[in-house]
C-alpha cells in the first residue's frame, strides 16, 4: 500500500513480547495517521479506569502517510498516551530525524504496554526489534545518553528520557535526538513509569507513493509557496520562531509575569533579533525541511539547538527574565534534564508569584534569572520546593492555597500568548483537548499575522467558525503528520492533494478538514469518558475578570461565554458541549460512548 | 445584531466589486460563515451601496424568519458551506472570466500569478438559475477540490476563510482572464516560461 507501512509493532515490557500485526486500513483511511490513528488506538486500549502511570497505560507512536514522503517537512512523529498530568486524550508531535527513520523501519504504529522489571530499552532496525538491558543507563542525562546510543550522521536516532522523567515529573518529556521533544501534558513520566529509557531506531523501507507525476508537481509548486512567503522564506529562517516575540509584544498580547500583565519591557532583549544578533551560531533543519527555523545557540557556558519562541517567553516573559543567555542556558538544561519547556517556565513563573504574594516560602522572585538553573535541577531531582514543582502548577498552587495562579486550561500550562489581545486564541485554548495549547489550531496566523488574511482580533462574533476550522485543520495536519508552518504559507487544499497522490486515495480539501473534525470530536469523547465536562471549557480567572493592563489590549478580558455557546453550536454539540447523535452518526464515529449520563450529574 | 466589524468587511468588499466592474448594480453576492449560521446580503440590495440593514443573518441547515429576506441565492451559500470548509463565499460577475466560460470547459491561467495561485479553474454549466438545489449542487461540489470556480455564463464562486480572501481569487481570476484575452489579441507566438506547466492543466 502506498503511503502506509500497513503494519502494527507491538510491545508488552512486561511480559517481553514483541508482535507484529496488520494496521487496519478501513482505520487509516478515517483517521490517517499520526495523532489521528494515535487517538483512536488510545480509545480501545486506555479507558477511565487506567491510572495514567500505571502499567495499563500505553505509549502510541505513530507515523503519517506522508512521513518519510520527502514532502516538505514530512519528518514529524507522534505519541498519544493518556496524560498524567491533565488525565486528557493525549498527543504531542515531534520533527527531526527519528519520524522518517520509524517509517522507513516499515511500521505505522508501535504501541508500547506494561512495566519492564528493571530499566530497559527498545532498538528497532530493520531486521530485528529487541529489548536491552538499561540499568547502567539510568540516571543519565538526554544528551549523554543520545550521544552513547545513537547518531552515526542520523541512520540512527533516539528518543528517550531523561531524570525529569525517570522521576515520574508530570512536566517530564521523552526527548528526541537530545535537543527536540514530544513535550506537552508529561509523556515522558508515562515513559518513565514503564522503566522504559530509551527507543532507538534504524530503517531502511522507502514510503510508496501512487502518483509520482502529481506528487512531483505538488513539491514543486509547495517549494514556490514556502519560498514567497515571507513567513517562511525570510523571518523563520533568519530569527527562528523566536521573531514572534516582538510581534506579540507590540499588539499587548505577550504573558509577562504569570500573566499579571501582557506586555514585556525586556521584549527586545529576549527577541529573535537579539538572539540572531548576540547568539546564533547557525541554523539548522529538520529532514525534509526547506524553512531551517532550528537555531543553534552558544552562551559562555553552553551551546545547543533553540531556544524556540515559546521556551524564551516561558523562561522569559512569563518569569519576568530579559537576560537571553540564562535563557539559552535554562533550555539546554531543560532539554538535558528532559522537561516541557513551556510547562517548566510557567510553573516557576507560578512559583514566582506564590513566593511573591508569601504562599510559599522561597526566594524564588520575577527577574531572577540566576535561580533558573537551579530550579530545573530541584525540579527534576525532585528536591525540597521542586518535588511539588515537578507537577506542574496547578498541583502545585492547589497544593499552597492558590489554584487561581495556576496559568492552566485543564491542568496543562498556558503558551505565550495573553488571550485578552486574541479574542480567538481565547475560546481555542479554553476548547483545546488536551488543555491549553497553541498548537491544537492556533489563531496567530488570522489575527496576528494576517494568514492567510487578517481579521479583527478583539470581534467576539462569529469567532467560533475561524477556531473550528482551526482546530479541525490542525488535527489534519497533525495526522498526514507535518509541520504547523508550513500550513502557515500552503493552503489545506495542497495537503489534501498530497495525500491523495501519495495514497491512491481520493480526499478533497473538505474530505481532509472532516477527518480533523473526526479526531476532534473523538478527543473531545474521550475526555468526556474520563469525566470531563463543559465545566472546564475555561481559563485562568485572571483573563476573565482582571482587564488587561497594557498598551494596544489594555482594558480587555475575554469575553468567553458568547464564543463558547456558538461554538458548541457550531460544532453539532449540545448545551453541555456535548457532541449530538446527529454529529456523531455524520463523522462515522456512532456507537461510541458519550458519557452523557455522567456529565449531566 | 450583527457586529459592526462584519458590517464594515461587507461594505468595502461590496463596495471593490463594484468599483472593480466585477458586478453590475443589483449583482453578485456575499456571505460569511458565524459558527452554524451565515450572514448573507439582504435580496435587492446594491452590494457596491451597502447599509447595515442590508445583511440578513439565518441558520446555514435551517429556515428561519430571515429567510424571508435574504438573497435568492441563499441556497447555494448554504450548500457551501455544508460541502466545503469555507467560512467565507464571494460571487461576482467578472466579465472577461465569464466570456472564457462560454467556449471552455477549464479555465487555465497563462500568467505567472494566477498559476502559482489557482491552477486551474473549472467551469460547470447548469441552465436552472440561482436559488435552485440543481445548481446549489453543482457549484458545492466543484468547490470542494477547487477555491474558485465558474458557473458558464453566469459567475464565478469563489471560497476562503474571510471575504479578503474569497475577493482575492476572484479578482485573480479576472485579471488573469484579462491577460489571456491581451495575448490572444496580440496574437504572437506564445513562450512557455513555467517548468512543469503540463501540471497546471492535471490540478
Amino acid at each position: 500500500m502506498n503511503g502506509w507501512s500497513e503494519k502494527i509493532l507491538d510491545i508488552d515490557l512486561t511480559t517481553g513480547s514483541i508482535k507484529t500485526y496488520p494496521l487496519d486500513m478501513e482505520m487509516a483511511r478515517l483517521y490517517v495517521g499520526g495523532r489521528g490513528l494515535g487517538t483512536r488506538l488510545l480509545w480501545d486500549l486506555v479507558g477511565p479506569q487506567v491510572d495514567t502511570l500505571s502499567p495499563e497505560n500505553v505509549l502510541i507512536f505513530t507515523n503519517g502517510p506522508l512521513t518519510g514522503t520527502g514532502y516538505q517537512t514530512s519528518n514529524r512523529f507522534s505519541v498519544s498516551t493518556k496524560s498524567p498530568l491533565t488525565g486528557t486524550v493525549l498527543d504531542a508531535n515531534s520533527g527531526g530525524f527519528w519520524g522518517m527513520q520509524f517509517k522507513k523501519a516499515g511500521y505505522d504504529v508501535l504501541i508500547v504496554r506494561g512495566k519492564a522489571e528493571k530499566p530497559v530499552y527498545i532498538e528497532i532496525k530493520p531486521e530485528q526489534v529487541s529489548l536491552h538491558d538499561a540499568m547502567e543507563l539510568w540516571g543519565m542525562r538526554v544528551n549523554a545518553l543520545t550521544q552513547k546510543l545513537g547518531q552515526e550522521k542520523n541512520h540512527r536516532n533516539v528518543l528517550c528520557i531523561g531524570p525529569a522523567g525517570e522521576n515520574l515529573s508530570r512536566i517530564a518529556a521523552i526527548m528526541n535526538d537530545g535537543q527536540r521533544a514530544l513535550a506537552r501534558g508529561g509523556p515522558g513520566a508515562v515513559m518513565g513509569s514503564k522503566n522504559l529509557k530509551a527507543i532507538v531506531i534504524e530503517g531502511k523501507e522507502k514510503t510508496g507513493i501512487a502518483d509520482q507525476e502529481k506528487y512531483k508537481f505538488l513539491v514543486y509548486e509547495t517549494r514556490k509557496m514556502l519560498a514567497a512567503n515571507p513567513l517562511t522564506s525570510q523571518a523563520l529562517p533568519e530569527f527562528g520562531t523566536v521573531v514572534m516575540m516582538n510581534l506579540v509584544n507590540n499588539i499587548g498580547a505577550l504573558s509577562t509575569r504569570n500573566f499579571l500583565h501582557n506586555q514585556f519591557e525586556g521584549a527586545e532583549d529576549i527577541s529573535g533579533e537579539t538572539l540572531t544578533e548576540k547568539y546564533l551560531v547557525k541554523n539548522d533543519a529538520c529532514w525534509a525541511c526547506p524553512i531551517r527555523c532550528t537555531r543553534i545557540s552558544k552562551t559562555d557556558k553552553v551551546k545547543g539547538e533553540g531556544p524556540e519562541f515559546q521556551t524564551t517567553w516561558a523562561f522569559g516573559a512569563q518569569c519576568g527574565i530579559a537576560d537571553l543567555a540564562a535563557i539559552i542556558e535554562a533550555n539546554c538544561l531543560a532539554n538535558d534534564l528532559g522537561f516541557d519547556t513551556i510547562s517548566a517556565g510557567n510553573t516557576i513563573g507560578c512559583a514566582m508569584e506564590l513566593s511573591e504574594k508569601r504562599f510559599i516560602d522561597s526566594d524564588l522572585r520575577f527577574g531572577r534569572g540566576d535561580l533558573l538553573a537551579r530550579t530545573l535541577e530541584d525540579m527534576a531531582y525532585r528536591r525540597d520546593l521542586g518535588a511539588d514543582m515537578a507537577e506542574g502548577s496547578l498541583r502545585l498552587a492547589t497544593k499552597y492555597g492558590a489554584p487561581e495562579l495556576s496559568m492552566t486550561v485543564k491542568g496543562l500550562e498556558m503558551p505565550a500568548y495573553d488571550p485578552r489581545g486574541m479574542q480567538g486564541q481565547g475560546l481555542l485554548l479554553a476548547t483545546s483537548n488536551r488543555g491549553a495549547c497553541h498548537m491544537r489550531g492556533n489563531m496567530l496566523g488570522l489575527e496576528v499575522l494576517g494568514l492567510p488574511k487578517m481579521i479583527d482580533r478583539f470581534q467576539v462574533q462569529g469567532k467560533s467558525s475561524y477556531v473550528i476550522l482551526n482546530q479541525n485543520s490542525s488535527a489534519a495536519i497533525d495526522s498526514l503528520v507535518l509541520c504547523k508552518f508550513t500550513s502557515m504559507a500552503v493552503a489545506d487544499e495542497y495537503f489534501a492533494r498530497v495525500l491523495s497522490a501519495v495514497t491512491g486515495i481520493k480526499y478533497a480539501t473538505g474530505d481532509l478538514i472532516r477527518v480533523g473534525e473526526r479526531i476532534w470530536n473523538l478527543e473531545r469523547l474521550y475526555n468526556l469518558r474520563e469525566g470531563f465536562t463543559n465545566k472546564e471549557d475555561t481559563l485562568p480567572l485572571r483573563l476573565l475578570n482582571e482587564p488587561a493592563p497594557d498598551g494596544a489590549t489594555r482594558g480587555w478580558v475575554v469575553h468567553l461565554e458568547p464564543m463558547l455557546k456558538e461554538y458548541y453550536r457550531a460544532r453539532g454539540w449540545n448545551e453541555l458541549g456535548i457532541p449530538t447523535a446527529q454529529k456523531l452518526v455524520e463523522l462515522e464515529l456512532d456507537g461510541m460512548q458519550t458519557g452523557e449520563k455522567e456529565n449531566q450529574r | 445584531m450583527i457586529d459592526e466589524r462584519i458590517f464594515e468587511t461587507f461594505r468595502e468588499i461590496g463596495r471593490d466589486l463594484y468599483a472593480a466592474d466585477m458586478i453590475s448594480s443589483h449583482g453578485g453576492n456575499l456571505s460569511i460563515r458565524l459558527g452554524d449560521h451565515v450572514v448573507i446580503k439582504r435580496r435587492g440590495s446594491m452590494l457596491g451601496n451597502l447599509k447595515p440593514q442590508d445583511l440578513v443573518e439565518t441558520r446555514i441547515d435551517k429556515n428561519d424568519s430571515g429567510v424571508a429576506l435574504a438573497s435568492t441565492e441563499l441556497l447555494v451559500h448554504r450548500t457551501i458551506y455544508q460541502q466545503t470548509p469555507a467560512l467565507a463565499i464571494v460571487h461576482c460577475h467578472p466579465r472577461t472570466a465569464i466570456a472564457f466560460s462560454l467556449s471552455r470547459d477549464e479555465i487555465v491561467p497563462i500568467d505567472n500569478e494566477a498559476s502559482y495561485l489557482l491552477k486551474k479553474v473549472p467551469v460547470v454549466t447548469e441552465e436552472f438559475p440561482s436559488g435552485t438545489p440543481q445548481m446549489a449542487e453543482k457549484v458545492a461540489q466543484a468547490l470542494q477540490n477547487y477555491k474558485i470556480i465558474m458557473l458558464r455564463g453566469h459567475g464565478s464562486f469563489a471560497i476562503g476563510q474571510t471575504l479578503d480572501e474569497a475577493f482575492f481569487w476572484s479578482s485573480t481570476l479576472e485579471e488573469s482572464c484579462q491577460i489571456a484575452l491581451a495575448v490572444k489579441l496580440i496574437n504572437e507566438p506564445f513562450i512557455e516560461y513555467r517548468k512543469n506547466s503540463e501540471g497546471y492543466g492535471k490540478w
